[in-house]
Order: structure tokens, then C-alpha cells, then sequence
């Protein structure tokens, strides 16, 4: 009962970092039609830079906003200077582009941070809690990655549903002539949806980076599942993307803990297929008819 | 979205198409400079490749890079002193040592590549120490077959000298798991009857071989055996597991960075077995540095987070200084070493540097590589080091070092809990070791001779 209970808490903990993870990557779809790769790289920058401040002395919540700037920067930097020459292309420039950004990001933080595993602080606590004499697996940290994620999910909902440049980012994304027509900067709206997306990518880095060992791969297998969890979700929709993430990581962590660990990433795989072959739209997509 | 994942699809299968194309290529030049060249067994005068009258050239592949590096990126540091301390007195037979190290990133692909590029281009007389068991998997055949000598594979695995008609050019160095599992089992069948045993182990060669081991002892004692995969960070399920079938001992057999992992999500967990790392993953100085940081002095840091934990030994480390081997260990380092400071991953490869050496020594001046491998078999079991067990070398067997001794790690250095116990794999009795490697120390200008 208790391994039951302690699987499925590391399962949802684990599973919002991933849902952390597809909200970036939905972002930039919502906003760009483009699947960033190279989100777990500006993460793990970002989250060296977060390590570098706690390394300095100072506090761990400088360190945090601090990260989470950089990723902004980083996000509206990359996708002017980098991204920008492609757009208008084919999409598949830019994703391969990403690609390749993944590669020389990584290879530029193992040149000037390193290439060893760290350890990245935790500001609440690495210890379980307890209730009534046994300790579940849920620490202060995890507590505050759920609620993180929930918040910064009902954030993105109100910016897109809400909001005036949320209707605009959408539109110069689902069509960039149109919308340029009737007078949204489209130029903008893409830089600000990159930028963001890059914050939402830098704060799932510090999630699954709090009380655990960081090096510049650390975030590899998590775009992984996090592409696997905002396809499950529908690469849409904000809400589907969490809900997917949660799933994920409580199936991959019931798969880990009761089957094998050596099949966590075929299961992950499985599901990937299952739900483009069954329901392609997602879980929670919306009207098929944009899908052209 | 299908029709997006195609494009990528097709561009791996072209550049997997590119790569094999380039394998192929280097194989071909293979056939071209091989011909006359190889077979190194003409009997007299120094004809190998690699070797003149004044210089070996040997490799080695190592991660430099990635993940595994972390460590194991010193070994070969350690291994470049020792020979530039060597050679600063002369060398061997007049010969200077000249080493070259590649990094594999402990990809068994690049292995393959850098390994072509060591035998066919540098044209290394011998490979010395290359890291890894999936890694020097892929090498194995190939080394063996142009007839490179494979020495001192820095891994535990069996198949490095279990069977030397298999691989006639292949030498172990450090014990193999397997004997590490025995004699950990046998401890703890002795000395702690009443024990749940929980093992937690590598899923690959690692976990297996020591598992087997182990359980010659400790069959009926197992309550759980978890596996987790390497590269897969979150090992907390596989300690739930371990906390729900009760264990009160955990056995765990895994790399150091797991070490870590492992602590951790016991503290979150509120799990307090009594722990008991393989060798390869307590390197205490290490996973110290790892969880040194982590908030409220939950973990503690520094070299005393392992206090209270068990492990095997089998070299002396850097946690005693006193002892002669580490004191010559740290000379080389302050005079031939690099940046940082002496670790126990450099006097790791300090001391299969020694053994090296030694096999030199031992082949006489007419170096051939067919001369060192009858060298090491005739010889190889009476070579001095800083092993605390002799090795196993033999025509017979290729294992590495036979034994190690149970130590308690307390502020960062080993306790011993039993003597020197050495065996071999199979049904090999464990009995305590009385070849006096134990106690030994180099000869005074730090150098081997042939035994």
C-alpha cells in the first residue's frame, strides 16, 4: 500500500515537470506552429545560470527569478537571431533548426559550465513528510512544483482565452498573413511567444532540478516526455498538455516501479504511437477542421 | 504532425547511411596497410607497429565527455603522470611511453570509431585501459582480431578473461563483479544472518554478474532485487519497492552518480536501511561533492555523507596517506600531474600505469605483441603493485586482480571489517589472502622491474 501510495506520488511530481515541459512546447506551437527541440537545452542554461548565482552566495529565489529572466531573453534572443531567417519557410526548417540549436547549446554549457554532475538545491527540503508515524514521498519541493505548474497553466488559460494579445498570438500563428492584415505585428507576437514559452521551459528545468544532479544532459529524456505528454494532451491545448504530463508520469512511474525500469522509455513510446494512431488530435484537441 | 516526423526520419537514416559509408572506408584501408604489416610475432628485433628504438605508442578510449565522464575523466590523467614519470627516468628499455587518449563519451559508436583511428592510423602498439563495459564490448572483437594487445579494460565484466581463447589479447584489471558479489555475500551471510537483503543493481553485465555472485551466498536472504536502467534518473520506484519487501540491507551495485540518487530519494522516502555500494560507486569524495549541497544540512557534505556505509577496497586510495603506494601515487602527481589534485579515479589509473609498466619490463627489449601477451601469462600472476590481492593472469584465465577486502567508510575513509579475502569465479572457495601484497610497498625510485 505504501509503495502504491509512494509510486504514484513520485509519478505526479515527476508528472507535472513533464506537464511543465509540454506547456513550453505548446506554447511555441500555439504560437509559431513549430515544435521546439532545443527547449531542454535553453532550460539547462538557464538552469545553470540559476546555479551559478546559488554558487555566488546568494538566495535560491534570486537564483530562480533569475533564470526564469534568462530564459525570457534567451527565448525572445533565439528566436529573432535564429529562428526569424527560416520562418516562412517550410516548418521543417525550423524544427531542424532546432535540432541543431539542441546540439550547440549543449555543447557550449558543457564548455563553460562543465560536464559533471552538480547538485542543485532545493529551497524546502529533500525530506519526505510525515503523516501519522510513515513517510510518503512528498516533499516540500514537490508540493511547490504541482502548485507551480497548476498556476502557471491557469496563467497561459486566461493569457489565450482572456486576453487581447493572447487572441493576437493566436492568430499570427494559426495565420500570419491574415493576421498581418488586420494589423497585428505578427514579428512580435512570435518573438513574445518564443520568450515565453522559453520561461515556462526554464521553470520546468529548475522543477526537475531542485534536490537532484544536474549536467548539460540532464534535460534530455524529459523533451522526450514532454513531447509524448503535449501530443497525449492535444498540441494545443494548455489544459491537455498537464493532464497528458500527469498521465505520463504516473504511467511511467507505475511502469518503473512495477514492471522494469529498463521499459520506461518504450512505454513512453507506446503511448506516443497509441494516441497518433487512435486519437492523432490528442486527448483534448479542439475542432478537427484546423488540422489541414 | 505524422508527415513533420518524416522528414527527420529520413534525414537519421541518411546520415546513418553517411556514417557506415565512412566505417566501411576505414575498414577498407584496413585490408590495404594490414597485409604485411601485422602478426607481430617475428622473432627477434623490435618490429611491432607503434614501436621504434625509443617510443611505444599505446591508447586508450575514455568519456571525456557525457554523462560517465564525470571520474572517470581523471583515470586517464592519472595513468599520462605515471607514464611521463616513467619516462622522465628513462623509460622502459630505453623506450619512451608515448600515450593517446581519445574520448568515446561512453558511446559504444564512437568507441568503434576512435578505436579505427587508434590502431589504423595512429597505429598504437597495444590498448591500455579502455573504459567501459558496453563501450569496450564493441572493440573487443576487432582489437583481438588485428592482434592488438587489450590490456587492463577498465571494467569489472567477466568476459575480459573468463576466456582467453575467445579473446587471447584481452586482460582484465580490477576484480570482476562476480567475485565482488561473492565475497560481499559471504560477509553478510556471516556476519549479519538476520538480514533482509534488498539488491539494487545496474541492468546490464554490472548488475548481473555481481547478482550472481551474491546470491551463491545470500539466495535464501534476498527479499527484493531491483534494477534500474543507467541514464534513467529516477530511481524512486525501485527503492519503494525495496522499502515495501522490507529489506534492512541494501546491497547495490551501481555507478557513483546513482549513489547519490539512491540517498536521496531514501531520504525522501524516510528510508534508513543499512547501506552496503559496490567499489565502483562509493567513491566517497565524489558522491560527497554530489549531495554536499543540498538544503537544511539534510544530506551531510563533504567527504563524511557516506559515514556508516560499507564497501570493498582493493587498492589503497587517497584516503590513507600513509601508505607507500599513495605516497609515490601523490610524488607522481605533484611532479608530472595536471591541474587539481590526487583522487582516487588518478590513482586508479596510476596503478594500471604500474601494471603496465611492469608487463613492459617483463617482455624484455624485443617487444612484440604476441612477446607481452605470453609475457603476462607466464608472469602476470607474480607481479607486485599496489593491488592488495595478486592478479589471476594465466593461460587459463585473463581476470584481473583476486580479491579485495570489506571496509566501513567512516569520515571518508575505509575501516577495515575483514582481511584481504581473495577467490575466483565459479565455486572458488574465498580464503584469506597470504601472497603479502597487502603491506607491500613500491621499490624506491618508483619504477618496476620485471618480476
Amino acid at each position: 500500500m505504501q509503495q502504491l501510495l509512494n509510486t504514484a506520488l513520485g509519478g505526479l511530481t515527476l508528472g507535472m515537470v513533464y506537464a511543465a515541459f509540454a506547456l513550453a512546447l505548446v506554447l511555441i506551437w500555439r504560437s509559431t506552429r513549430v515544435v521546439n527541440f532545443a527547449q531542454a537545452p535553453m532550460a539547462m542554461v538557464t538552469t545553470f545560470v540559476a546555479l551559478v548565482i546559488v554558487d555566488a552566495g546568494h538566495s535560491y529565489w534570486l537564483a530562480f527569478a533569475a533564470a526564469l529572466a534568462s530564459g525570457l531573453v534567451l527565448g525572445a534572443v533565439i528566436e529573432r537571431v535564429v529562428v526569424r531567417p527560416v520562418e516562412g519557410g517550410p516548418e521543417i526548417n525550423a524544427v531542424i533548426l532546432t535540432l541543431g540549436l539542441f546540439i550547440v547549446l549543449h555543447a557550449l554549457a558543457a564548455v563553460i559550465f562543465g560536464n559533471r554532475y552538480r547538485s542543485f538545491p532545493a529551497p524546502f527540503g529533500v525530506r519526505g513528510i510525515e503523516v501519522g508515524g510513515t513517510t510518503i514521498a512528498l516533499t516540500g519541493f514537490g508540493i511547490f512544483t504541482i502548485l507551480a505548474v497548476l498556476v502557471t497553466m491557469g496563467l497561459l488559460l486566461l493569457l489565450f482565452q482572456r486576453t487581447d494579445i493572447g487572441l493576437r498570438m493566436r492568430a499570427s500563428a494559426f495565420n500570419p498573413e491574415v493576421a498581418r492584415l488586420l494589423g497585428v505585428r505578427v514579428g512580435r507576437m512570435l518573438t513574445l511567444g518564443w520568450a515565453l514559452a522559453s520561461v515556462v521551459g526554464s521553470l520546468a528545468g529548475l522543477l526537475i532540478a531542485g534536490g537532484s544532479l544536474v549536467h548539460p544532459g540532464y534535460m534530455d529524456s524529459v523533451v522526450v516526455y514532454g513531447f509524448v505528454a503535449a501530443v497525449l494532451g492535444g498540441l494545443d491545448s494548455p489544459f491537455g498538455a498537464v493532464v497528458g504530463g500527469l498521465l505520463l508520469g504516473l504511467a511511467l512511474s507505475f511502469v518503473s516501479g512495477y514492471v522494469g525500469s529498463q521499459l520506461v522509455a518504450l512505454a513512453a513510446l507506446v503511448i506516443l504511437m497509441l494516441v497518433l494512431v487512435l486519437r492523432p488530435g490528442g486527448l483534448f484537441a479542439q475542432t478537427a477542421a484546423r488540422r489541414v | 504532425m505524422r508527415r513533420r516526423l518524416h522528414r527527420p526520419t529520413t534525414l537519421v537514416a541518411a546520415a546513418t547511411v553517411g556514417v557506415l559509408l565512412l566505417g566501411a572506408c576505414g575498414a577498407g584501408g584496413r585490408d590495404d596497410d594490414g597485409g604485411g604489416g601485422d602478426g607481430g610475432d617475428g622473432g627477434g628485433g623490435a618490429t611491432a607497429p607503434g614501436v621504434t628504438e625509443d617510443s611505444i605508442k599505446i591508447g586508450a578510449h575514455f568519456p571525456l565527455t557525457g554523462v560517465a565522464a564525470p571520474g572517470y575523466n581523471e583515470i586517464p590523467t592519472g595513468a599520462k603522470a605515471y607514464f611521463d614519470y616513467v619516462n622522465a627516468q628513462g623509460g622502459v628499455h630505453g623506450r619512451q611511453i608515448e600515450y593517446v587518449v581519445r574520448d568515446d563519451g561512453y558511446n559504444p559508436t564512437n568507441t568503434s570509431s576512435v578505436t579505427n583511428e587508434l590502431v589504423l592510423e595512429e597505429e598504437i602498439f597495444a590498448m591500455v585501459g579502455g573504459l567501459g563495459t558496453p563501450t569496450h564490448s564493441a572493440v573487443v572483437d576487432f582489437l583481438n582480431d588485428e592482434g592488438v594487445p587489450d590490456f587492463f579494460v577498465s571494467s569489472g565484466s567477466l568476459q575480459w578473461g573468463d576466456d582467453p581463447s575467445a579473446y587471447p589479447y584481452t586482460f582484465g584489471w580490477q576484480p570482476d563483479y562476480e567475485i565482488e558479489g561473492k565475497i560481499i555475500g559471504q560477509y553478510v551471510a556471516e556476519n549479519m544472518p538476520d538480514a533482509k537483503v534488498g539488491l539494487f543493481l545496474q541492468d546490464d553485465d554490472f548488475g548481473d554478474d555481481a547478482e550472481k555472485g551474491v546470491r551463491q551466498f545470500l539466495d535464501d536472504q534476498v527479499v527484493a532485487a531491483e534494477r534500474y536502467t543507467s541514464g534513467n534518473t529516477d530511481v524512486g520506484p525501485q527503492i519503494a519497492s525495496l522499502q515495501a519487501a522490507g529489506a534492512d540491507l541494501v546491497l547495490s551495485f551501481n555507478t557513483p552518480s546513482y549513489t547519490a540518487l539512491s540517498q536521496l530519494v531514501a531520504l525522501k522516502l524516510g528510508y534508513e536501511p543499512q547501506w552496503f555500494y559496490t567499489n565502483v560507486g562509493s567513491d566517497a569524495d565524489l558522491v560527497g561533492s554530489l549531495l554536499s549541497r543540498f538544503s537544511e544540512g539534510a544530506v551531510e557534505g563533504g567527504s563524511s555523507s557516506l559515514d556508516g556505509v560499507m564497501t570493498t577496497e582493493y587498492i589503497p586510495g587517497v584516503d590513507q596517506p600513509d601508505d607507500p603506494w599513495v605516497q609515490l601515487w601523490q610524488k607522481v602527481w605533484d611532479g608530472h600531474g595536471e591541474k587539481g589534485k590526487l583522487t582516487n579515479y588518478r590513482v586508479y589509473g596510476m596503478s594500471h600505469a604500474y601494471a603496465f609498466v611492469q608487463a613492459l619490463q617483463a617482455a624484455g627489449e624485443d617487444l612484440t605483441r604476441d612477446g607481452i601477451v605470453e609475457a603476462m601469462e607466464e608472469i602476470g600472476a607474480d607481479l607486485e603493485g599496489p593491488q592488495l590481492a595478486p592478479f589471476r593472469y594465466s593461460s587459463d584465465s585473463h581476470l584481473g586482480i583476486s580479491g579485495m577486502r570489506v571496509v566501513e567508510i567512516r569520515n571518508g575513509a575505509g575501516e577495515d571489517l575483514t582481511p584481504v579475502l581473495v577467490t575466483d569465479i565459479g565455486d572458488a572457495e574465498i580464503v584469506e589472502d597470504d601472497s603479502g601484497q597487502d603491506g607491500d610497498a613500491p621499490p624506491e625510485n618508483g619504477v618496476p622491474e620485471a618480476p
